[in-house]
């Protein structure tokens, strides 16, 4: 019995003894390895924090140690020989934008990851570049200021602070900052006049990761605000047709003169509000007088636009109205879906404010509607026609009630 | 032209003194005459069988003088159920039990098929109606004390009717396989689940699926028109057979009746009858004024934005689990299956123990809170819980505009 136990302990020893030898990693393997995997890397004995939130990124996967960075020799398990040679310690601001570019700007290194190559071209065009690279401004952020030094995770991770979800956060970080912001004469409010904004109704609530956050209208590494006349083509990178329309009417004139501050004169910029239907005509009077032509216009569009609306709500409650009485409403449903689509060109055409084109798809809008609005008509009188059954039903009843009544009387006497 | 209708006038005549001379010539004049004469039943065949006899005994029949209006509800329930069986059997005709076909065979028989839309509404009015009805039968019998010894069996087997009434109603419920039935049930199983040992394994066997599903809408079918009718039919003899052996029981605080009333026919029957017509009328009523509403057509992955009940037993059950939670609804059910054991415990003739009459008074008063209560509210659509099959629902994306 003794002896087996001898055994089981010799062939444990010789088992882990065996592993041990073909997972261990000498310090000349480990330095292109990732720093994870290499229990003998000098770095992690001192910053063991540093490399738990490194192993998470995106770096330590693609095999980029801490001495690639930071210089230094990570074979060494002494500071003071660690701390030498190309060691440059914690680079800054300025240094850091050139440490990253010394890879990110390398189109032999990023044609592999199916990278671009000009996040620091576009940087040094930025707000943040020309205070930082220009004007040594520190108050200005540099690469890890948004990327995060160590973690650095892929724009698709939702830790990510440059996911889509996270970057209005992220850049909130600053320019929530009041004190900062002062300096530079901004305000500090875009964070939360985006949050209810329908782009931020739309990322925020619904998830939807096409809803622009903050760098679908300023760009990421390029961030400069819009110029009063590239406004509608930023609104127009998404929104097509309408700034389609938008050019085609007077407003667009206008805003291409730069007389006019795009989409945002009447949609405002982050808060990016929608101008109910219902007031179409006062927000013309913002810019225009009440007696003008131009008002008129507001007046005639709203008008049809509020008509749209209401032919469009009555028809889905008609549609409604035959579900719950059992009528089958697949056509209907389909006629709905054709005024819909006429609805939404409105709001497209109003930009162009062609009220001709209005009046036509008003129309259509409406003749769909009436057709929808009449078959639940026709159910509705079908239930009363109904009910007149009950005459004679009621009128048997109460006979029988009456006679039968007689009867037992007679029964009973 | 006056003798062409003096003649016409003596032909018809003719025919009608001979008709009434065929009649009376006829075998036997008894209650099978009228169809007999007809060719509707064969004389040898049926001289020989005592049927004729067996009739007018049982119309001869007397029941005590006690019995009166309120007697009349386990005749209502019966009618009741034979209307569903005769409107069921209609509905069958054009329903089609597939999750697929379901909700537009419905739709079809509301809107295409002549008089569909009273037959379903009439289905559906009935079965609510049979619930108060059988319930209101059950409290007439519990309070005049009906239920002691020797008709225990009686009220066992009509407690067991009352089982087979709500099984009916709760799986007719899914049949239309809209968003309300579908939801309504899917809920009620997930709180049949939470009871230790049984309730997984009748979940599952009632589902059949992982979640309700086309396999549940075919089981639900199934027991609804081929197994609980035939359970339903050897209840209802029985019960009858221990009614008609034992008589009906005497008056609360009597050990038996002494008087002997009227005979069952006329004075019952024509008690029956206008019960039954004011019954019929007032269902077709409800059916054409108040149709039962059809929701979306059901889908697993999304729930309604509120459950609409359209069945008495779905507002006291949805009240007692929104409001008292899984085990609320489990309580009551086993309040309502212990009145089963009321006869072991309660045997005197004339007396009662008053912890039988609160139990009664209880479930009685209790149902017809939860039903007045449940029916006020709107429920909200279910929460999406870890049994639903929401879970596998991917989040609804919504673009900007």
């Amino acid at each position: 019995m003794k002896r087996g136990w001898i055994a089981v302990a010799v062939a444990t020893v010789a088992v882990f003894g065996e592993s041990r030898g073909a997972f261990s990693i000498t310090v000349q393997d480990a330095q292109p390895q990732v720093a994870a995997a290499d229990s003998v890397y000098g770095c992690v004995l001192c910053h063991a924090d540093k490399r738990k939130a490194f192993i998470e990124g995106i770096h330590s996967e693609r095999g980029i140690g801490c001495h690639d960075c930071h210089g230094g020799d990570p074979a060494s398990l002494e500071t003071s020989t660690a701390h030498t040679g190309t060691y440059i310690g914690t680079p800054d601001k300025l240094a850091t934008v050139e440490l990253c570019g010394s890879c990110h700007s390398d189109p032999d290194r990023m044609r592999q990851y199916g990278l671009h190559v000009g996040q620091i071209a576009e940087f040094r065009t930025s707000r943040h570049g020309q205070l930082l690279l220009g004007e040594r401004n520190t108050d200005a952020p540099t690469c890890t200021d948004c990327h995060d030094a160590h973690t650095i995770l892929t724009p698709d991770n939702a830790r990510s602070r440059v996911h889509p979800a996270n970057i209005p956060g992220t850049c909130a970080d600053c320019h929530q900052d009041e004190s900062l912001m002062a300096k530079y004469g901004l305000t500090t409010d875009q964070f939360e006049l985006y949050r209810e904004s329908a782009h931020g109704v739309g990322l925020f609530e619904g998830q939807n990761f096409a809803s622009p956050s903050c760098v679908g209208c300023h760009g990421s590494h390029a961030a400069l605000p819009p110029q009063v006349t590239e406004i509608a083509n930023v609104c127009g990178q998404c929104h097509v047709l309408v700034r389609r329309a938008f050019d085609d009417g007077p407003h667009g004139v206008a805003a291409q003169a730069g007389a006019l501050p795009g989409c945002t004169a009447c949609h405002s910029n982050h808060q990016t509000e929608r101008v109910p239907s219902d007031a179409i005509a006062e927000t013309c009077l913002e810019c225009h007088d009440a007696e003008s032509r131009a008002a008129q216009l507001g007046v005639e569009a709203e008008e049809l636009i509020v008509a749209a609306e209401n032919d469009l709500q009555t028809a889905d409650e008609a549609i409604g109205e035959l579900v719950v009485a059992g009528w089958q409403v697949s056509d209907l449903r389909l006629r709905y879906q054709t005024a819909l689509t006429d609805y939404l060109q409105i709001a497209e055409f109003q930009h162009s404010l062609d009220v001709e084109q209005l009046e036509d798809l008003g129309r259509r809008v409406g003749s769909i509607s009436r057709d929808i609005r009449a078959t639940a008509e026709v159910s509705a009188e079908q239930r009363w026609e109904h009910k007149l059954l009950l005459v004679p039903v009621w009128f048997l009843t109460l006979s029988a009630i009456v006679l039968g009544w007689f009867k037992l009387r007679s029964l009973k006497e | 032209m006056a003798n062409l209708i003096d003649r016409t006038r003596d032909v018809l005549s003719r025919w009608r003194r001979r008709f009434r001379d065929d009649l009376k010539a006829s075998t036997d004049a008894s209650f099978l005459t009228a169809p007999r004469f007809f060719g509707l039943l064969y004389g040898p065949i049926d001289r020989s069988l005592p049927i004729d006899k067996a009739l007018r005994k049982a119309l001869a029949h007397r029941l005590p003088a006690h019995v009166g209006w309120r007697h009349a509800l386990g005749g209502v329930a019966y009618l009741l159920f034979m209307v569903m069986v005769v409107t069921g059997v209609l509905l069958s005709l054009h329903y089609r039990p597939s999750s697929e076909e379901a909700y537009g065979s419905i739709q079809h028989i509301v809107t295409g098929v002549t008089f569909g839309w009273l037959v379903r509404d009439v289905h559906v009015w009935s079965a609510t109606l049979i619930v108060i009805v059988v319930l209101a039968h059950m409290a007439r019998v519990f309070f005049d004390g009906a239920y002691k010894p020797p008709r225990e069996t009686s009220w066992l087997i009509g407690l067991m009717l009352l089982i087979v009434v709500l099984m009916f109603g709760a799986t007719g419920y899914l049949l239309p396989w809209d968003q309300w039935a579908y939801w309504t049930v899917t809920e009620v199983l997930n709180t049949v689940a939470v009871l230790p040992l049984l309730g997984g394994l009748i979940v599952t066997a009632l589902t059949g699926d992982a979640f309700v599903s086309g396999a549940t809408l075919s089981r639900f079918f199934a027991l609804h028109v081929i197994i609980l009718p035939w359970i339903a039919f050897a209840l209802l003899i029985f019960h009858f057979r221990m009614i008609r052996t034992q008589g009906v029981a005497p008056p609360r605080g009597t050990a038996k009746s002494e008087t002997e009333g009227h005979p069952f026919f006329p004075h019952h029957l024509l008690r029956s009858f206008l019960v039954s017509v004011v019954v019929l009328a007032i269902v077709i009523s409800l059916a054409t004024l108040f149709p039962r509403p059809l929701a979306e057509p059901a889908s697993p992955v999304e729930p309604p934005s509120e459950l609409v009940s359209t069945w008495v037993v779905v507002d006291v059950s949805l009240a007692l689990i929104r409001f008292f939670g899984p085990w609320g609804f489990v309580f009551f059910t086993l309040l309502g299956l212990s009145m089963a054991f009321i006869p072991l415990f309660d045997r005197h003739p004339e007396r009662r123990h008053r912890p039988i009459t609160a139990l009664g008074v209880v479930f009685f008063v209790g149902f017809a809170i939860l039903w007045l209560v449940g029916h006020q509210l709107r429920f909200a659509g279910p929460d999406v819980g870890a049994s639903t099959p929401t879970e596998i629902a991917e989040p609804a994306q919504s673009g900007p505009e």
